[in-house]
């Protein structure tokens, strides 16, 4: 197991390695670069933009800034800055982290609560009225993008005459001390991204639950499981356990989700996650933070896959590391 | 003993009138009965980059640091007139060469008197440092030499001028001045640099003093900017109340343009400026009883930027450069331009002719003669003027050729946002094709056009750029022979950054001395004609052809007071007059 998770986490060098090249690719193969956004300020002389890409090394071959950046972070841990906030990326990035990940886990949790016990309904019904409404409901989420839905959202909240419209909290409780009215003004706002989010993904896990529990529950140990006698609650728990090991697997991929999923639907949304930040930083060409973030992205993807394997070694005993 | 009473009265008075605080003008505090106290929310459409006006190149940075600074003059915010801030009066000179400034006796908003060494400063390590992001090298320099600054007294500052400067009080009205006692040790004066490095987002808010309306109070990261009043601020209203009237600004940081207007309309947003295509539904709702008013005024304001359509004089294809700098084919082009259609369909008929580029609301620049210049839409006109270049339908497909017989078409660039843009583009080439003019219209993202643009690898395009109150701000585009004249990039060498006169015609050699002239003149009335003159040949020869201008439009919680607009259409509103009702 152990020898199992140290090659694991040391074949994450290399593929780091090879991520963060084509990361650097991309972010070249876009046209221009973090100046050239300032071309056609009057307030700029030319002169002015010179000097700025020189400070800034953009003048630097494409190959030097790269060995620069990959030096930093692996002599000093260091990250680069950010060309636009002029501070270093990992504190930008870190500073973002809190809402992204409660945003995001919320949205989680609540989609799995959801599509779970809707997948298992669903298998342990099939192609009863129930199962048909609930996998409408399922598809409904699909295929409207979660961007559209959560315009819509808006656009009835405030309809409905809301005074509050987007983002985590009301202004006034924005920056306040905790109290129990912020959090009640936090539960008022957060419903809308949870849903917007949670519906798009619920579907997808539906399915999922709803095919493996089919598959088990036609499998013959349960049949055996029967013939002994066992109780159906009995029966089904021992199936549901079982339904539910492909599910751990998706449950690694979802966490690069938590950070990366949700871009469109947080600057609809105005959630101060690092969606729009990541998006921004996109568009401006701040090339050492996009990098910086799709590495983390990447790294993230790995240990999310790493920790999957594990969950399934422990929870299944028929799954043997080697 | 009475004649030393005399002089106790006499100097009495003096410091009462040298301490006598700015009495804001009553233009902007109309409502006679403003209330104290309160919250106004606005929004910014991005998380500041720096707190640092100096330091940074972002809009948002600007307007937060726009709350807490002010320089030794100010613009007036309705009808951009220079008026003394930080400076309390000024002498200039008989040759116009010197200003002597008298500096007000105030306090930075952490008790430190506001002396002259902070303007010395501010010009010193910020203003004139090249490496500081947002510097003004450019705008304090003239004819190649620096504005000298000169510590007189610890109240009194000199700025000698190289030559007579015309617009030195307008660039003077964006110079804001730094606090040298806070920020002298905070900066490394061997590594110019250094100053970006001051006031960025992790600065704790009480490390930043401010001598303007407010002060930072609180920064959360992507979501909101507190700012709170200035106790020290020097303004009062005509009533004797000390301004601002709101105790806070909040402003929310919003950066999708349709969340912006819902929160406006659920009663997040106290005010903001609002796009043509939002502005029917505001208006319908404000009929309807919304709680909200909804303004549309004169434009004034640089932004929205006037969209003009530009021939590339040095483009790569022969035939058409040629073409390109026949001022006929332009005037044609100009006939064949259909505005009233664009100022309906595209902004909702919320857009106005605008000038070339003098905004028709700017009195103290604009020249109404070009409205008899402009040409009118008339494709018999423009048809016309073509055949007579010798670009006529010979094969009979319906399209124009070159007298030699091959294809005339060329590729008009236009990047893909705002949408207006592309509307405008597709609607020109519609009629163009109309009277047998192909266009190929090429849409890329922003940020390609621009280098596209600035390096010269064009046919035609489709760019805008902001209208200022003053022309000398905007002699970098419009001046021949600068970085932005992009149309004609062959008068300028862009090694010594000079003018190539060779490469000039005749009526741009002609504007190049009429901007020349008008940054030295300082009689205004005499500076207007250069600048009318200016305006004339830029509507006759239209070296670029203007299309129109979006008004400037507003909405304002019906709970905020002092937002009023005037007989002329004009706009009053700032943020330390406005109060909550």
């Amino acid at each position: 197991m152990w020898s199992f998770i140290v090659r694991r986490l040391l074949i994450m060098i290399p593929m780091m390695f090879f991520i963060s090249v084509i990361c650097f690719v991309i972010t070249e193969l876009q046209p221009g670069d973090f100046v050239s956004q300032y071309l056609d300020n009057p307030r700029i002389s030319p002169a002015q933009i010179e000097l700025l890409r020189k400070n800034l090394g953009l003048d630097e071959p494409a190959y030097v800034r790269y060995w620069n950046w990959i030096k930093g972070i692996v002599t000093r841990g260091d990250f680069g800055y950010s060309f636009a906030f002029q501070r270093p990326v990992g504190e930008l990035i870190w500073e973002r982290m809190g809402w992204t990940i409660f945003v995001a886990l919320g949205a989680i949790v609540f989609q799995w609560l959801l599509a779970v016990p809707m997948g298992i309904y669903s298998a342990l019904h099939p192609y009863s009225p129930g199962d048909y409404t609930l996998t409408v409901i399922g598809f409904v989420g699909l295929s409207i993008p979660d961007f559209f839905m959560a315009l819509i959202l808006m656009y009835l909240m405030l309809k409905m005459g809301a005074t509050s419209i987007g983002g985590l909290f009301s202004p006034q409780f924005v920056g306040a001390p905790f109290s129990f009215a912020k959090l009640i003004d936090l539960f008022k706002h957060l419903w809308v991204p949870l849903v917007v989010v949670g519906m798009s993904g619920l579907a997808g896990l539906m399915r999922v639950m709803r095919g493996n529990m089919l598959d088990i529950i036609s499998s013959p140990f349960i049949t055996s499981l029967r013939a002994h006698g066992l109780d159906e609650k009995t029966v089904k728990r021992h199936a549901i356990k079982n339904a539910l090991n492909p599910m751990v697997s998706i449950a690694g991929t979802e966490l690069p989700n938590v950070f990366s999923g949700t871009i469109i639907t947080a600057i609809v949304l105005n959630l101060p996650t690092m969606g729009p930040f990541f998006y921004n930083a996109l568009l401006n060409h701040d090339q050492y933070l996009v990098m910086s973030f799709l590495m983390f992205i990447a790294i993230i993807t790995q240990i999310g896959n790493l920790l999957a394997d594990i969950a399934l070694a422990v929870l299944d005993p028929r799954i043997r590391m080697s | 003993m009475k004649r030393i009473f005399l002089v106790i009265l006499v100097s009495l008075c003096a410091v009462m009138v040298f301490a006598a605080p700015f009495v804001e003008d009553t233009l902007l505090t109309p409502d006679k009965n403003p209330k104290m106290g309160g919250t106004l929310y606005l929004a910014l459409t991005g998380a500041p980059q720096s707190f640092n006006f100096y330091g940074t190149l972002d809009n948002n940075a600007y307007t937060v640091a726009g709350q807490m600074l002010t320089g030794l003059v100010e613009a007036h915010p309705v009808t951009s007139a220079i008026r003394p801030a930080l400076a309390e009066s000024w002498e200039v000179s008989e040759n116009n060469k010197e200003v002597i400034f008298h500096l007000r006796d105030v306090n930075w908003s952490d008790g430190a008197p506001l002396v002259a060494d902070d303007v010395i400063f501010t010009f010193k390590y910020f203003i004139m440092n090249p490496v500081a992001r947002g510097n003004s090298v450019d705008r304090f320099t003239i004819e190649s030499q620096p504005i000298e600054w000169v510590k007189i007294d610890d109240k009194t500052v000199k700025a000698i001028l190289p030559a007579p400067y015309a617009a030195f009080f307008t660039v003077l009205s964006h110079a804001y001045i730094y606090p040298s006692h806070a920020l002298d040790s905070k900066i490394d004066k061997s590594r110019p640099d250094s100053v970006n490095d001051v006031w960025l987002t992790n600065t704790p808010p009480s490390e930043i003093p401010a001598n303007g309306p407010f002060i930072l109070s609180e920064y959360i990261v992507d979501q909101k900017v507190v700012m709170t009043r200035n106790p020290n601020y020097w303004k009062v209203d005509v009533f004797g109340n000390k301004l601002p009237y709101v105790d806070r600004v909040e402003y929310l940081v919003v950066s999708d343009a349709q969340v912006r207007l819902a929160k406006f309309m659920a009663g997040e947003l106290d005010y903001m400026a609002v796009s043509g295509a939002d502005f029917p539904i505001l208006k319908e709702r404000e009929l309807a009883g919304g709680p909200f008013k909804v303004f549309l005024a004169e434009p004034t304001q640089p932004t929205p930027s006037p969209v003009h359509i530009a021939f590339n004089f040095d483009t790569a294809n022969p035939k058409l450069k040629e073409l390109f700098m026949k001022t006929e084919f332009r005037q044609a082009m100009e006939y064949a331009l259909d505005r009233e259609r664009i100022i309906d369909e595209v902004y909702n008929g919320l857009a106005v002719l605008g000038g070339v580029p003098v905004l028709p609301s700017n009195k103290a620049f604009y020249n109404p003669k070009i409205e008899e210049i402009r040409r009118p839409f008339d494709l018999a006109k423009a048809a016309e003027i073509l055949d007579s270049l010798g670009l006529k339908d010979v094969n009979g497909d319906g399209l124009r050729e070159f007298p030699d017989g091959s294809k005339f078409e060329f590729v008009l660039t236009v990047q893909n946002s705002p949408q207006d843009y592309q509307d405008i583009a597709y609607i020109f080439s519609q009629d163009l094709l109309s009277i047998g003019v192909k266009v190929n219209l090429q849409i890329l993202d922003s940020s390609l056009t621009g280098q596209m643009f600035g390096a010269g690898s064009f046919e035609a395009g489709i760019r805008a750029f902001g209208n200022q109150p003053d022309p000398q701000l905007r002699k970098a585009i419009w001046q021949p022979g600068t970085q932005l004249y992009y149309w004609h990039r062959t008068t300028r060498d862009p090694e010594t950054n000079t003018a190539i006169f060779d490469n000039m015609l005749d009526w741009e050699k002609r504007v190049y001395d009429l901007f020349e002239k008008g940054q030295v003149a300082m009689d205004p009335a005499i500076r207007k004609t250069f600048y009318d003159e200016w305006q004339e040949i830029y509507a006759e020869y239209l070296p670029v052809i203007f299309v129109c201008k979006g008004m400037n439009l507003y909405a304002a919680n019906k709970a905020l007071g002092n937002v009023e607009q005037n007989a002329e259409g004009l706009l009053s509103y700032a943020s330390w007059t406005v109060f909550k009702k």
